[in-house]
């Protein structure tokens, strides 16, 4: 069982890596292409002024990374750590798994068992988003392969909508119109709408949301398609639509003109 | 030796149950073993693949009761391959063979076939309690001959299993007169259910207590079941998407106003708020309720529905509850002695502000003095929060914290959470089981070594810096039995340290960690009573074999070692290299 804990820094300071860090270098037999991105010499690769900063901006920029996902990483701690015990010269071997070379998508992160995260949300399965971090490898068996947001299997973009702090998925797949579109997002928001609308602690009621598309009701919706323009739905044939849109939002009819032109997503978020 | 007679000996060994003591018991005295072994009625095994089926019946011919487990734990999380193992069917035939009297059987995480499940049913006549928690492999079929065949089964209880739902008749299979049932729970089957046949079943088995129902069965099915079971204590139900209508309401309530005795209340996969204000009559009497699947419902109707529950002990929900709603439980729920927090947003990161953070934690820690379980899911921790809670509640036996960003710091100052979790295992001096997540050098596994004296579970993801971490932990908890760790810095060094302390545990896994190939062949070496097992789904066992001496530097991707008395096990896949 260990002794006192020792006063100093578990972790060594990083600019003493450099030195250390070419020997090292010089021992390395096989470098792959990531590692020699990250070679601690004191010419950097691209070859510019900055040289030493550079490398310590680096150095610090993987310190303070928050996803330690690249075999770098642990092959600098390891070094530090480990430099007295030869059985770990060895340590930095070249990876054959992909998944820690390359940041993405953590297989069985968050830990949550696939039988809840196929129920954690509004669809019935998720496969690929791009902003996921608990991508799940397919287990499933049925042969769905990781889906880019844009394929045809179950398109769900989001929604959101304004006064509504929480934010939906919608299936795009679902709807083959932009009517059943609106029919959907009538059927997400209603309930949440009204207890947004609810002040007096009753059930408040609710109004179906409606005129989404052709600007006569309460509110529009409107989209983001990819290339970050703003546009209201409705106005391309569908299947163009589908092909661009990236994120829905549903906002007030008062407001059109103004959340158009000026990003309406950041601006609601300030408000609410 | 002994002052008594064997039979007295053996009368006074029955009123020890627990596992623990009863293997305790064993080892005192030759003739003790032999007294305690043939009067043992249940048997736990953690690992099936430790021991063998002929071996356990030929210690305990009298067994009536086995559970088993069978993945690893990380297997919940995809990290093991489907076909790693885990096969219940051996079990079953030897005990068939061997006429063992089986009664109960419960299963984690194995793999059931229907094969296995008709066998069990026509073996042995007293069978009375099927249990298959994260199990895989069977379908309705194989439930159809449960139903069928087990004349005295009082439980079937089918928790989150992955059951290929034939949607056949199996509900129908049960016998005509009326049954023994006690605890029914279908709540994982996918497909749809002949509500017909249910209302029959229920109707015909006046002992039932337990009804948990999946999603198929409509609101009207279930105001029928609970009308025909006014004395069910534990009810899970189905899904109600949308709000009943007056009538439909009121005879909800009605039936639900009957259930008197309903203490545990669960399911809800999706319901309207109107629904879950029928059940408010009830709330009072809850001690246990489970709204973790309930994703829709938002915080606000959570949070009215909770001010009722003044009895809970155990309470399943969603972050969107959100802290403020924790402070509502923390103010209502003073006997809650186990929390779960479930994420209810795994892929919208930024729309939702309305998840719990670190605030809720506190309150709860601060507000229910009997709290000692809690599993929570955040998006951010700090330091100042964890020690306040380890103050508030130094009682945790179990405390498992997620942040879902792994290496996530403090959010205030930016720094690892070493102190926090430190001042948890310093003050909760019986804790078991600990999940760490955020940011982690090797001084949090310093601190676990040091003062987590209890601690048998530890799970550990994204942390650490050095071997140190891992040889902190392995020098200084005596009494860990299972160490699970992924995608952290451990290798060789630590991995070989101390040989013998795998003796004391059960299991060891390493994935996405520095274990080398060859470090593996040297603890098989060293080690004969553990199996090693590599598991890498890229490549089969013959490229394994050709590969050349340079390959012993290469990082293993998963690694999982258990001690067995049993050796090398013969149903491994190729996918699974047992060194």
């Amino acid at each position: 069982m260990e002794g006192c804990p020792r006063n100093k820094e578990t972790y060594p300071k990083l600019l003493d890596l450099i030195p250390q860090g070419r020997q090292w270098y010089q021992e390395e037999k096989n470098n792959t292409d990531q590692e020699k991105k990250l070679e601690l010499r004191l010419a950097p690769p691209g070859g510019d002024e900055e040289g030493r900063s550079a490398i310590n901006r680096k150095i610090t920029e993987i310190r303070n990374s928050n996803i330690k996902k690249e075999a770098e990483d642990k092959s600098i701690f390891n070094l530090s750590g480990n430099h007295s015990s030869p059985s770990n010269k060895t340590t930095f071997a070249p990876h054959i798994s992909h998944k820690r070379t390359a940041p993405g998508p953590v297989v069985g992160w968050p830990p949550v068992r696939s039988f809840r995260k196929n129920l954690a949300s509004t669809s019935s399965s998720k496969l690929g988003n791009e902003s996921s971090l608990g991508g799940q490898v397919n287990k499933s068996g049925d042969g769905e392969k990781q889906v880019k947001p844009s394929k045809r299997e179950g398109m769900f973009v989001k929604i959101n909508m304004d006064s509504v702090p929480i934010g939906r998925k919608v299936d795009l797949d679902a709807c083959s119109c932009y009517e059943q579109l609106s029919f959907a997002v009538d059927k997400l928001f209603r309930g949440l709408l009204a207890a947004q609308r609810d002040t007096s602690g009753g059930e408040g009621e609710e109004k179906p949301i409606i005129g989404l598309l052709d600007g006569n009701g309460e509110f529009t919706l409107t989209y983001e398609d990819n290339e970050g323009d703003k546009m209201l739905v409705g106005d391309v044939p569908w299947d163009m639509f589908i092909s661009s849109v990236k994120r829905l939002r549903v906002i007030k009819s008062s407001e059109i003109s103004s959340a158009l032109r000026f990003g309406c997503s950041k601006q609601q978020k300030m408000r609410t | 030796m002994n002052y008594f007679p064997d039979e007295v000996i053996e009368h006074i060994f029955d009123f020890i149950s627990s596992h623990k003591d009863r293997n305790s018991i064993s080892l005192v005295s030759k003739s003790w073993h032999k007294i305690e072994r043939c009067s043992r009625k249940s048997v736990f095994i953690g690992n099936c693949y430790a021991i063998n089926p002929e071996r356990l019946i030929q210690r305990f011919p009298s067994l009536r009761s086995l559970t088993l487990k069978g993945k690893p734990h990380f297997a919940d999380f995809n990290l093991v391959p489907h076909e790693w193992g885990g096969f219940v069917h051996p079990w079953i035939v030897a005990l068939a063979k061997a006429r063992v009297e089986l009664e109960e059987l419960r299963l984690k995480r194995m793999v059931v076939s229907d094969e296995s499940l008709e066998l069990l049913s026509r073996s042995f006549a007293s069978f009375k309690s099927l249990v298959l928690v994260s199990c895989e492999g069977f379908t309705t079929d194989g439930l159809a001959s449960v139903a069928a065949n087990c004349r005295h089964l009082r439980e079937l209880d089918l928790q989150e299993n992955e059951i290929d739902d034939h949607r056949g008749q199996w509900l129908n299979c049960f016998p005509e007169s009326s049954t023994a049932l006690t605890s029914l729970n279908f709540s994982c089957l996918k497909g749809e259910t002949n509500l017909a046949a249910l209302e029959r079943l229920v109707a015909r088995s006046p002992n039932l207590e337990s009804l948990k129902v999946n999603r198929a069965v409509p609101l009207d099915a279930l105001t029928r079941l609970m009308s025909c079971a006014p004395q069910l204590v534990d009810l899970g139900v189905g899904s109600y998407e949308n709000e009943p209508d007056q009538e439909s309401f009121m005879k909800l309530m009605a039936a639900i106003k009957k259930c008197t005795e309903l203490r545990s209340l669960s399911g809800f996969s999706e319901v309207a708020p109107l629904c879950l204000t029928a059940f408010y009559p009830i709330c009072q009497n809850l001690t246990s309720l489970n709204l973790s699947y309930a994703a829709e419902i938002q915080g606000n109707h959570l949070i009215r529905f909770i001010q009722f529950c003044k009895r809970l002990q155990r309470l399943w929900i969603l972050d969107s509850i959100g802290d403020k709603g924790l402070e509502v439980v923390a103010s209502t729920c003073k006997e809650l002695q186990e929390l779960r927090v479930f994420p209810s947003d795994l892929h919208d990161e930024e729309d939702n502000d309305t998840a719990v953070t670190e605030i809720g934690l506190v309150a709860i820690s601060a507000g229910c003095p009997k709290l000692h379980s809690i599993l929570y899911f955040c998006k951010q921790m700090t330091n100042a929060a964890l020690i306040t809670v380890a103050k508030n509640c130094p009682n945790f036996i179990r405390f498992r914290l997620c942040i879902l960003e792994p290496n996530k710091p403090d959010h205030t100052t930016s720094q690892s959470l070493d102190e926090g979790f430190g001042a948890i295992v310093q003050a909760c001096k019986g804790l078991r089981r600990l999940s760490l997540s955020g940011l982690l050098t090797d001084k949090v596994f310093l601190y676990i070594g040091m003062y987590a004296e209890q601690l048998e579970m530890l799970s550990i993801a994204f942390a650490g810096d050095t071997d140190k971490g891992m040889l902190y932990v392995l020098n200084g908890c005596k009494k860990m039995r299972k160490l699970e760790i992924r995608d952290s810095p451990f290798g060789n060094t630590a991995l070989l340290a101390d040989v013998d302390k795998y003796r004391t545990m059960r299991s060891l896994w390493m994935s996405s960690c520095e274990v080398t190939l060859g470090g593996c062949k040297r603890l098989a070496r060293n080690a004969p009573w553990l199996n090693v097992e590599i598991i890498n789904e890229n490549e089969n066992n013959d490229l394994m074999m050709e590969r050349n001496e340079e390959d012993e530097r290469e990082k293993v991707d998963r690694l999982y070692l258990y001690r067995t008395v049993v050796g090398a096990r013969k149903d491994a896949p190729p996918c699974v290299t047992i060194l």
